[in-house]
């Protein structure tokens, strides 16, 4: 068939497509708002509409015809392929569904990683803390002796005011502080994971030995009592969130090391989605952190059994959280949430 | 490394065309984009400290955060793929298979900004962008994402309508497109370059000049179904 008649055949076709692609695809509310004075080609006719135009694209290229046609059909199958394989919208009352029992999942799904990455903080915080207290030297060895004042200052009991007198609008931007800190810590314990799980290893490490430094050494000179009361309430979700994000980065890290029987690229992209999925709930987590910590931590007025008791339930709702969460609801696909 | 063109064969049979985007552009768009933060952390911390003092700096630091973050990604998804630094350069965030990303790619895509960023200057995107034939920094291998040069407009417009000849020989398939791309693009030029052309084909039209381009017109109509 000549190239006009094959035009003239199907002109009428593409302009149907073409008015339906630039009225109906743009915006889903637009598309949704008119739906009722809509009289052009009805949205379920549009995958077969798309088939066809594919079909006629591979016949048109087959058969030689000019750039004009191929070029506009080309044109408009890449617009259709756009709107039909684009991904799903995100539904509010899916990723609330995500973090109670998606996420509780996906870590345990993971638990190799997630018990590796606990170790690998939690050990060298405790080593560390042990050892200063045994000889409280050590903690000069790890932190020059500006930090140290600026710990001891930071946390003195004797200090006339509560432990950290703020002001609320010192809480709201060391809200925004430790928000941007802690998130950022998570992040990149998780993303650095893909230089074969070495850099998660040393942030969790690091990490571990900073806070056992931090902690040992204030609890050697006897500010202790102060720190722990600050601590306690936001220790649950954050030292969690760390480990978690840290068993991510260990995951990606071991699909670039063992991609089992995907291809590399592939385990790769695999890994890279859970990880980033499991990064949303850490995100979650940390943000929750940084509430507590800027908003409750920082009160200093509490008696230290509410702030320890605060404490130990958040340690009580965060393990039950991780490990009954979604153990009822039916299965569904974690990959598609959020 | 040295052909960016791309096909992707999309599930109804047919290719995708993608022009993966090299180093440079990207690079440059990523500078767009930072100076753009600036502009706005400024304007931002003028706004926001003028108008609430302490509190304004709370603000601040969220918004930093944000925008550290996730500026990029919210671009990318609401904006089909593009940050005002790639709209600038003609770029767009496309997934390999040629649809639009979504939010998770994106965000894996700039989460892992962190490591290809390592040691200095994106040292580590640079270099495997260089080794991926589709010009991939590690975070759009991890994501499944691809950038690419959004599509130029084509300007060529449908041959003009002459009257018809029959060609004196038999044209192959590659020379009938030859002649029709010739008819197409024909009007874009010169006069005198469009009979520069048509001299080229004396064994066909028999002539040379104004006359051969005319010709040569009138055969693309005979050979695209006027008659």
């Amino acid at each position: 068939m000549r190239q006009e008649h094959f035009v003239a055949r199907h002109e009428a076709e593409w302009r149907e497509l073409e008015r339906w692609l630039e009225m109906r695809a743009s915006s889903a509310r637009n598309a949704r708002s008119h739906r009722r004075d809509w009289t052009g080609l009805r949205d379920d006719k549009i995958p077969e509409r798309h088939r066809r135009l594919c079909q006629q694209l591979a016949l048109a290229r087959r058969r030689g015809y000019s750039a004009v046609v191929t070029d506009r059909l080309q044109q408009l199958m890449q617009r259709g392929h756009s709107v039909l394989y684009r991904t799903k919208p995100v539904h509010w009352r899916r990723s609330v569904e995500y973090l109670l029992a998606g996420f509780p999942r996906l870590v345990r799904a993971e638990w190799r990683c997630m018990l590796a990455a606990a170790l690998l903080f939690w050990l060298p915080l405790i080593s560390i803390f042990v050892a200063i207290q045994v000889r409280p030297e050590l903690a000069a060895g790890l932190f020059d002796a500006q930090s140290l004042v600026r710990f001891e200052q930071m946390y003195d009991p004797a200090r006339p005011d509560s432990a950290l007198g703020r002001t609320n609008e010192d809480d709201l931007q060391m809200f925004a502080h430790y928000i941007g800190n802690n998130v950022g810590i998570g992040f990149q314990t998780f993303a650095s994971g893909l230089v074969a799980g070495l850099g998660t290893v040393f942030v969790l490490i690091f990490n571990g030995v900073m806070i056992g430094g931090v902690a040992g050494h204030l609890q050697a000179v006897g500010h202790g009592e102060p720190f722990w009361r600050f601590v306690a309430g936001h220790s649950a979700p954050e030292l969690t969130a760390i480990v978690i994000s840290g068993g991510a980065g260990l995951r990606l890290g071991l699909s670039l090391i063992a991609p089992g029987q995907r291809r590399r690229i592939d385990s790769l992209i695999h890994g890279g989605r859970r990880g980033a999925l499991i990064c949303i709930g850490v995100f979650a987590m940390l943000v929750f952190a940084a509430f507590v910590e800027a908003f409750w931590s920082s009160i200093g007025s509490v008696p230290s059994s509410i702030k320890y008791g605060v404490g130990l339930a958040l340690w009580v709702l965060v393990g039950l959280w991780l490990l009954r969460g979604g153990r009822n609801a039916v299965h569904r696909d974690d990959e598609d949430a959020a | 490394m040295l052909d960016t063109y791309r096909q992707v064969v999309t599930p109804e049979g047919v290719a995708l065309h993608l022009r993966a985007a090299g180093a440079v552009p990207r690079a440059l768009a990523w500078m767009i984009d930072l100076a753009l933060r600036a502009v706005i952390y400024v304007a931002l911390f003028r706004a926001l400290v003028g108008l609430f003092g302490e509190a304004g700096n709370a603000i601040l630091g969220l918004a930093v955060f944000v925008m550290t973050w996730f500026y990029q990604v919210l671009f990318e998804v609401l904006m089909q793929g593009r940050t005002p630094g790639k709209w600038a350069l003609g770029l767009r965030v496309v997934a390999a298979d040629g649809a639009p990303v979504g939010w998770m790619a994106s965000f894996t895509r700039n989460l892992l900004r962190v490591v290809d960023a390592l040691p200095v200057c994106y040292a580590v995107g640079l270099i495997t962008s260089l080794i991926d034939p589709w010009g991939r920094r590690l975070g759009d291998m991890v994501a499944g994402t691809l950038v690419v040069h959004a599509a130029r407009q084509t300007d060529i417009r449908a041959a003009a309508v002459s009257p018809p000849l029959a060609p004196s020989m038999v044209l192959l398939p590659h020379e009938q497109a030859a002649v029709v791309a010739f008819a197409e693009r024909g009007p874009n030029l010169t006069a005198a370059r469009q009979a520069e052309l048509a001299d080229l084909t004396e064994a066909l039209t028999q002539a040379r000049g104004e006359t051969a381009v005319m010709r040569l017109y009138g055969i693309a109509n005979w050979l695209l179904g006027r008659r």
